[in-house]
């Protein structure tokens, strides 16, 4: 089975009771709706969206944290709102928060990054080996007795990931992690997780409001209202310039600066997703005029 | 300046007292706070303030760390003390009279209640000192494991203990970020009666717990991402181990109690 994460017409309704003069009443809110998608094991989806649209609902569903309204949503086979499988399917598909300082629990980074695998059971030396490696893998070893209200934004999230990765999951899914770190933070962050992709085959859903930060994923994901609205390689997605920004959202600077300089004639190609690209083809424009 | 509270204050040292199991120093510190109540002659104080002193070289923390927590409460020790001036009229009066006659009997007394306080502090903030809080919590989820036939909740909590040691820091963080954003906007916390003080704290106070409330649902949400589901089947990274060095303190520790008893009924 080739297919980590298996979607379909999935829905989600939020209820929340509204006072109101003449009493409470309870009024839904349609976070999802109909959503159907496949992704496949070992692959990096980012997944956009304006403010919402749906996403963090899509990434609690994958989790089992929320089960669906209406439909089906399969993690690595196993049905989420299946009660029994429930530990399994979140240990299967981890999740990192947006707020660094919301999801760390324990005093010591070791420790934090232990939490993980104690709840599931894991005896202490697996626990330990365990600990090392993902402390390795996210390049924080050295900081292993620190206390994490210490430590930066970005690395407080390396914790957070190396807690996930500990658990040994299939697949990770970061809603927002870069959102509350400078750029040095977002840039370690943003590497640390394509090496997982690359070097243990980790599948990635990567939630995020930086374009910049898409460019690199194999596959995209534009949710708008609960609904998937565009979905492609990130060159196919971005080289649709007008529907993107249809959806509230922006595109890469080098797009957005290649729609541009067509828009004025010059013949440069419209899918545009790097400086690098954008130099390459300015230089090329230059020798042909 | 709130930076300066010391709450489960670790100073990392590599030291005997650093080693020992928590379980042994949690109730170690118990007995030794009993047995502070229950002495009374000079010989059975002297002991103790040895005893004591020991620890406190052992530790090899400086003794400033023990004494900020002594600044801590200094009001309350200053206040007990008087208290304790006036209300014993014990022994032979040395100035004034009536209300506030003050005698010897209730000076030594305010003396002792004193001496009391400083020692367990001293004792107390020795524990926290010594102890990393995840070996103080685990240790004191141990020591409750018996009480959980009775119903106590031991895992929950050593889970709260620990949660709420992790998050001091960033709520304090948090609340110097709002005090400062009330300040630029004039609000004013050093001057005025007690009244008027107290008012200037609701509007540090309402955006506190507002964002606490916030911080503890995210958490937990991020606590059963992480297949959090109570004590049960729960491993731990560190096994605690009660050592050779534990059962040598232990025996430090009888011969102790021995000795003040054995002082209290002789003398
Ligand atoms: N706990 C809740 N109760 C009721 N409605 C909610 C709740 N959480 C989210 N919603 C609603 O569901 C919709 C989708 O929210 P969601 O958090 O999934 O969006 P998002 O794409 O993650 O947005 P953002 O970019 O702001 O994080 C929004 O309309 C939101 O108001
Ligand atoms: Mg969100």
């Amino acid at each position: 089975m080739s297919e980590m994460i298996r979607a379909e017409h999935l829905t989600y309704e939020y209820v929340r009771t509204v006072e109101e003069e003449k009493g409470s009443r309870s009024e839904t809110v349609l976070a999802l709706n109909d959503v159907t998608l496949t992704i496949p094991k070992g692959a990096f989806v980012a997944v956009l969206g304006h403010n919402g649209s749906g996403k963090s609902t899509f990434a609690k569903e994958i989790n089992a944290l929320l089960k669906p309204t209406k439909g089906v949503l399969w993690v690595d086979g196993m049905d989420t709102s299946d009660d029994e499988l429930l530990w399994e399917i979140r240990q299967s598909a981890g999740m990192v928060f947006q707020n660094p300082d919301n999801q760390i629990v324990a005093t010591v980074v070791e420790e934090d990054v232990a939490f993980g695998p104690e709840n599931l059971g894991v005896e202490p030396e697996e626990i330990r080996r365990r600990v090392d490696q993902a402390l390795e893998t996210v390049g924080m070893t050295a900081f292993r007795k620190d206390t994490p209200s210490k430590l930066s934004g970005g690395q407080k999230q390396r914790i957070a990931i190396a807690g996930v990765l500990a658990m040994e999951p299939e697949c990770i899914v970061l809603d927002e992690p870069t959102a509350m770190l400078d750029p040095m933070g977002r840039k370690d962050v943003i590497e640390t997780i394509h090496r997982l992709n690359k070097e243990k085959g980790i599948t990635i859903v990567l939630i995020t409001h930086y374009m910049e930060e898409t460019v690199d994923a194999d596959w995209m994901v534009i949710i708008d209202d609960g609904k998937v609205a565009m979905e492609g390689t990130p060159r196919e997605v971005f080289s649709q310039v007008e529907k993107v920004k249809g959806f509230g959202l922006d595109v890469p600077q080098a797009t957005e600066l290649a729609y541009r300089l067509r828009q004025m004639g010059l013949a440069v190609p419209k899918d545009i997703l790097t400086t690098e690209e954008m130099v390459g083809a300015l230089c090329q424009l230059q020798s042909t005029m | 300046m709130i930076r300066d509270i010391t709450i489960g204050q670790y100073y990392a040292a590599n030291s005997l007292i650093h080693r020992l199991d928590a379980r042994l120093k949690v109730v170690a510190v118990m007995i030794y706070i009993i047995s502070l109540f229950c002495i009374g002659s000079v010989a059975t104080y002297g002991v103790a303030i040895a005893a004591l002193a020991a620890v406190v070289v052992a530790s090899k923390v400086p003794l400033r760390f023990m004494l900020r927590g002594i600044q801590s409460i200094f009001v309350i020790i200053v206040l007990t003390g008087i208290i304790n001036v006036f209300t014993n009229k014990t022994g032979t009066p040395l100035w004034g009279q009536d209300w506030y006659l003050i005698t010897t009997g209730g000076l030594s007394m305010a003396g002792m209640i004193i001496l009391r306080l400083i020692m367990l502090i001293i004792a107390s903030s020795l524990l926290t000192l010594t102890t990393t809080p995840i070996q103080l919590t685990d240790g004191i989820e141990y020591l409750l494991k018996p009480f959980g036939k009775i119903g106590v909740p031991y895992h929950e909590i050593a889970m709260m203990m620990t949660i709420a040691l992790r998050f001091i820091p960033t709520l304090l963080d948090e609340t110097d970020k709002i005090m400062k954003a009330q300040q630029a906007r004039g609000a004013d916390f050093e001057t005025g009666n007690l009244v008027h003080r107290a008012k200037a704290l609701v509007p540090i106070l309402v955006p506190l717990f507002i964002s606490a409330f916030r911080r503890a649902e995210e958490l937990a949400t991020a606590m059963e991402a992480r297949c959090y589901r109570g004590g049960e089947h729960r491993t731990k990274l560190n096994r605690m181990a009660f050592g050779a060095i534990d059962y040598r303190a232990m025996a430090v520790c009888v011969a102790f109690l021995v000795v003040e008893v054995v002082l209290s009924v002789l003398l």
